[in-house]
């Protein structure tokens, strides 16, 4: 049971700073992006091949170098797209990033997928037992993250690119550069998933193109709508429960033995579309709705309309 | 060869013209880019396959139950989800979108596992036509998707219904004046647009074998074709999906085939770059 406990938590912590990434760019700055699992499996790509060679931490860093490259890269090309049309650009980004995986096999071994990633803490992991020091390090990584991007949201630089998503026009008359503000909010995103997909390989010890699906992307979105776009709290406290629930439900077969792997699996993606379509419906500000300031804030003694 | 890949290209294409037109009538009429067009083709496919190899119907009666069933989940996908969403925006609606796609994705998995499966039809032998192989397939492909090209086309320009949706697509609000409910125009669009993703489906499942990922692996394809055409023309969807077809099976010439779905990205992003407005018309930057 403390396993299965241990287990889930540390998905969780790894869904949970993918959802933080997708806060900044989607949360924060408006930018859709449908591409996350591609990022993520850059990152996890990167952290499988690099660790063996030159240590766990500089391979981590190498992935959230390589992963925040592409974005900028997908950014300086596409970011000045309407949403409709990035939500495209980025959705063919993550197929692409799928065939190239499956297709070079010189390089990520194509389907079979890479195993043996050398997972950090191995030694001190042995001498405790269990994965209980792996999961120090993950919930370490998240808050790492979450004080980071926090920090972030409530600097000068967080302020831009709330105000570019709620009206890019007043923002760039202003004087802002939008376009510099929303390729640099998609790079770090894409730092920071690239740091989820290290922690995802050096979990599991073992990657391979089928762990990537567009499913990542899903869960990210229902994480940041559940938590309340631009709520990095929300974030973390609402979609940590609804994804620890969504994780739990991966262990029921163990107990339900009417309905096959399959048709398990299948129930719970299609709870994560339901968990979108309906937090969308009935609760579009989220859990936790991102703090908005009013005037009565900064001018107290005026009135107290905002 | 390069003949044959051509021909095989303008059948692909009119395959993926369908479903091009289904998400380009959304997009003019609702104004948000449907995702679940892919998962949508899916069910169409399975619809069929049950009413062909488990209740042993014609494949022409199995496509008609497929485009019931489609137009169906379209129309109650408008009423549980998008009209409720219909004031939030386009980016609401399009990441909903991504919710139903999930969800009707998951359905057919939940019924049907994920097991290849196909139809009950008897294998024919291809035609040899001035040095080029054809198939049957592709040739209900063609029959098929032509009757309903200009199907629609006579319903967008002479009914009464089409002129409602050019209506509303061109301005909702100034229609909504004249007396054109924006919500009868799109529950009627949507089961419009569902029959066409049945029938897509339908195609889809004769030309690989059906499984619940059947739809995605088109979704990029139709994508590039609706943008190819500017989101919002349906001639230009078609005109799109041609060239989108041609491109991909042509591009066995140069690269490996494995990397076709790379053709259709590199379309929209090159066309996003160099003509943000695809072929014909409709803007795609933003300020």
């Amino acid at each position: 049971m403390i396993a299965y406990l241990i287990t889930i938590t540390i998905l969780v912590c790894v869904a949970a700073l993918v959802g933080l990434a997708l806060n900044l760019q989607w949360g924060l700055a408006g930018l859709v992006n449908f591409g996350v699992v591609g990022f993520v499996a850059i990152g996890a790509y990167a952290a499988a091949l690099l660790a063996p060679e030159i240590g766990w931490l500089p391979a981590m860093a190498v992935s959230a170098a390589l992963s925040a490259a592409f974005s900028a890269g997908l950014a300086l090309l596409a970011i000045r797209l309407e949403e409709n049309y990035l939500a495209i650009v980025t959705i063919g980004f993550g197929e692409v990033v799928r065939l190239v995986i499956l297709n070079e096999p010189w390089l990520t071994n194509g389907a079979l997928g890479i195993a043996d990633i050398p997972r950090p803490f191995a030694a001190l992991g042995d001498a405790v037992g269990g994965d209980a020091v792996f999961l120090v390090f993950a919930v370490a990584l998240v808050a790492l993250a979450f004080v980071t991007l926090e920090g972030m949201a409530r600097s000068p630089f967080g302020r831009a690119l709330r105000a570019i998503r709620d009206d890019a026009t007043v923002t760039s008359a202003l004087g802002k550069n939008v376009f510099a503000l929303r390729v640099r909010a998609f790079a770090v995103g894409g730092a920071v998933m690239g740091i989820a997909g290290a922690l995802h390989a050096y979990y599991l010890t073992y990657i391979d193109p089928g762990q990537f699906t567009p499913i990542v992307t899903a869960y990210a979105f229902m994480a940041v709508i559940a938590g309340g776009r631009g709520s990095n709290v929300g974030l973390l406290v609402g979609a940590g429960s609804i994804m620890a629930l969504l994780e739990g439900t991966r262990f029921l077969k163990d107990f339900i033995t009417v309905i096959d792997g399959v048709q398990l699996s299948a129930l719970r993606l299609g709870l994560i579309g339901v968990g979108i379509v309906l937090l969308l419906i009935l609760r579009p500000q989220g859990l936790a709705p991102e703090p908005r300031r009013r005037t009565s804030d900064v001018l107290p003694d005026r009135t107290t309309r905002s | 060869m390069a003949v044959q890949l051509f021909f095989n290209g303008l059948v692909t294409g009119l395959l993926i013209a369908l479903p091009a037109l289904a998400l380009t009538l959304i997009f003019g009429v609702l104004k948000f880019a449907n995702f679940a067009v892919g998962s949508m083709v899916t069910l169409g496919a399975y619809a069929a396959w049950v009413a062909n190899v488990r209740l042993g119907l014609p494949l022409s009666a199995s496509a008609a139950i497929a485009a019931v069933t489609v137009a169906a989940a379209g129309v109650a996908s408008d009423q549980l989800v998008f009209e409720r969403l219909r004031e939030r925006g386009s980016i609401s609606l399009l990441v909903a979108s991504m919710g139903v796609s999930l969800i009707i994705e998951n359905v057919c998995r939940f019924a049907f596992g994920n097991a290849s499966r196909g139809f009950d039809v008897a294998p024919s032998r291809p035609i040899r036509w001035q040095g080029i192989r054809i198939n049957q397939e592709q040739i209900t492909t063609a029959a098929v998707v032509l009757v309903c090209l200009v199907l629609v086309d006579a319903l967008l320009r002479f009914s009464p219904l089409g002129r409602a949706m050019r209506a509303v697509a061109d301005n909702a609000s100034l229609a909504a004046v004249r007396g054109v409910e924006r919500r009868t125009v799109a529950r009627l669009t949507w089961a419009l647009v569902g029959a066409l993703l049945g029938v897509a489906g339908v195609l889809s499942g004769l030309d690989r074998a059906i499984d619940p990922l059947i739809g995605w692996n088109y979704q990029i394809p139709i994508f590039a074709a609706a943008i190819l055409g500017g989101l919002g023309s349906p001639l230009g969807a078609i005109a799109g999906a041609l060239v989108i077809g041609v491109a991909e099976e042509m591009s066995a010439l140069v690269i490996p085939t494995n990397y076709r779905q790379v053709v259709s990205f590199a379309v929209i992003l090159a066309l996003l770059l160099f003509r943000a407005n695809g072929l014909f018309g409709a803007k795609a930057a933003r300020r």
